[in-house]
């Protein structure tokens, strides 16, 4: 017998599991539904189909100005953690140092504390220092919270590498630098480009941090956070959200497909070359 | 680890000796992003630490040392009354409710399915990738007088004029959308802690005459218990802190802690009380985050 379950529990976790998985989709469905509605509120009876907002936000400067400015934001802070993030996770995983569990709560800490206090720090640090707010405050904050999701991409990727490749460089006479150029580098690639794409992903629409320290800098977010009291404008709001919605899960499950292709073929050379050792 | 092992006591290449300097490189390595949150998170903490007690002040006027904002805080004051009464209770439900919910769904995606098992999990990992933001505008769109749930009691006869009360703008319009949103980030620690248990554990206990109920009860749920703990601190510790679901869906009556913060740093600028909430909430994240560190190590989580 299958100790795990028995024949009517497989059913029963599978029925919930199916149940859980609708749940879970049926309200971003309905957004999508709700974008080409021919109505002005996101409210049911359906009034029949309408591509008419998708039209709308392609004439409204606004709007398309704060997805730029979240793009913007988005590169530059997504850089700067996979960077960071980098350097971060090498001397965890590769080195021994004096606080070292301290120094993986404090870069990991940005996933569990609420980000208002993140906000508030932020505010507090600006003000104190008189720095003013803007495209650059925002860019610095969300360094903070997208470090930790590079770090938890990059380091489990690194403890697969075999260090002798590196001591093998090394020992060739390559020095640090050259060593991660080289070595470390191309055999991170794929990881490294998860953690861009996670990091961009957790800045696009980061709203908290951004509403606390953005001064007069129009994210996307923040626009459709304004938008919330006019609900004339809410149908072009909804059918950008969707747009963000359908591109931001194609990337996270094309990073993913392409991230168990690079782990496979990686797999398959480290393989060969130890039976060719 | 015996990766490690082997490579520690490896003396440095004659060539290097001397050049090389490894502390001073691991220092380079690790100083920068430790210095970033140092930076930004350490320091403007301590900074709301001493404008808390009066040190300073944050706007041109008379700073006056005293305990004065923390005695207030802690003399039962509605902000205290709001952290306990609402917002420690609402981080309780949700993220009890969330492993609930979330483990049956991780226990068959770990131990029942062979095939496409990572696929099925990117299935429900993947909404968590979509917009926070947008996933509470798609709550309104299932909460709100019009919309889903509603128009469904509408069909079934339900008087259009008075729609399902508390549903949208409430404390149970905040702790649904909490859940829908973390929801994914639970049954992710608890599937990689059911996924690492070894199943010849499971055939033992079967061998030595325990049922499956009590085979899960002692072995199987046991052995989860770090995910689960992991899936918990996800949810719960974020939950004291939060104030921009409550803005979006739970109206007045849905006000928890963070909407006090936000509120004391923005409209009523009393910052020096806004020091004294942030550095309590900071206080109590730090103390719960040691707690259950002891039960979790990343490592097990994150797989």
């Amino acid at each position: 017998m299958d100790i795990s379950t028995s024949k009517w529990g497989y059913r029963g976790l599978a029925a919930w599991f199916a149940v859980f998985a609708v749940i879970l989709y049926t309200p971003l469905v309905l957004l999508v539904v709700f974008s080409f509605n021919n109505n002005e509120l996101p409210v049911f009876p359906l009034k029949g189909f309408s591509t008419h907002a998708y039209q709308q936000f392609w004439g409204n400067p606004d709007l398309k100005g704060s997805l730029k400015t979240s793009f913007e934001i988005a590169a530059v802070s997504s850089v700067a953690a996979v960077v960071l993030g980098i350097l971060a996770s090498i001397a965890l995983v590769r080195r021994r140092f004096v606080g070292k569990a301290a120094a993986a709560g404090l870069l990991l800490s940005p996933l569990v504390i609420p980000y208002i206090i993140f906000g508030i720090a932020l505010t507090i640090l600006f003000h104190v220092i008189g720095i003013p707010q803007g495209l650059w405050t925002v860019v610095m904050g969300h360094i903070v919270i997208s470090l930790p999701y590079t770090i938890l991409v990059l380091v489990p990727r690194l403890e697969r590498i075999d260090v002798r490749l590196e001591e093998a460089a090394q020992d060739l006479g390559a020095g640090a630098f050259r060593t991660f150029r080289s070595i470390t580098f191309p055999l991170i690639l794929p990881a490294i480009v998860s953690a861009l794409l996670v990091a961009a992903t957790a800045s696009f629409d980061e709203i908290i941090i951004a509403s606390f320290v953005a001064g007069d800098t129009v994210t996307w977010p923040i626009y459709l956070l304004s938008q919330l009291r006019f609900p004339t404008l809410l149908p072009q709001v909804i059918a950008v959200a969707v747009i963000v919605i359908a591109v931001s899960a194609l990337i996270v499950v094309a990073s993913e497909v392409g991230r168990r292709y690079f782990e496979r073929r990686l797999g398959a050379q480290l393989a060969a070359a130890e039976a060719g050792a | 680890m015996a990766v490690e092992a082997q490579r520690t006591p490896r003396p440095a290449p004659l060539a290097f000796r001397g050049r090389r300097r490894p502390g001073l490189a691991t220092a380079g390595l690790v100083g920068p992003p430790v210095l970033w949150l140092v930076l930004l998170f350490v320091v403007p903490v301590g900074i709301a630490v001493v404008y808390s007690i009066g040190v300073l002040s944050f706007f041109p006027g008379e700073a006056k040392f005293s305990f004065a904002a923390w005695k207030d805080f802690f003399d039962w004051s509605p902000y205290l009354q709001l952290f306990v009464k609402r917002s420690l209770k609402v981080a309780a439900f949700v993220s009890v409710a969330s492993v609930v919910l979330a483990y049956p769904v991780a226990y068959f995606l770990a131990l029942c399915t062979t095939k496409r098992k990572y696929t099925l999990l990117l299935l429900i990992v993947t909404p968590a990738f979509v917009s926070y933001f947008l996933r509470l505008l798609a709550m309104k769109v299932v909460l709100g007088d019009n919309g889903l749930l509603n128009s469904i009691a509408y069909s079934l006869g339900r008087n259009r004029d008075h729609p399902i009360p508390q549903l949208l703008y409430s404390q149970t319009a905040v702790i649904a959308t909490l859940v829908f949103v973390f929801i994914p980030f639970v049954a992710l620690p608890i599937f990689v802690s059911l996924e690492n248990l070894d199943r010849r554990l499971l055939e033992a206990a079967s061998d030595l005459g325990a049922t499956r109920l009590q085979a899960f009860w002692r072995v199987t749920f046991k052995l989860s218990l770090p995910g689960v703990i992991a899936g918990f601190v996800f949810v719960f510790i974020p939950t004291l802190g939060e104030y921009f679901t409550p803005l979006i869906v739970g109206g007045t009556t849905g006000f928890l802690f963070g909407n006090s913060i936000s509120d004391l740093f923005g409209p009523s600028l009393d910052w020096q009380a806004g020091s004294v909430l942030s550095v309590f909430l900071v206080a109590v994240v730090v103390v719960l985050m040691a707690v259950f560190a002891r039960f979790i190590s990343m490592k097990r989580v994150a797989g």
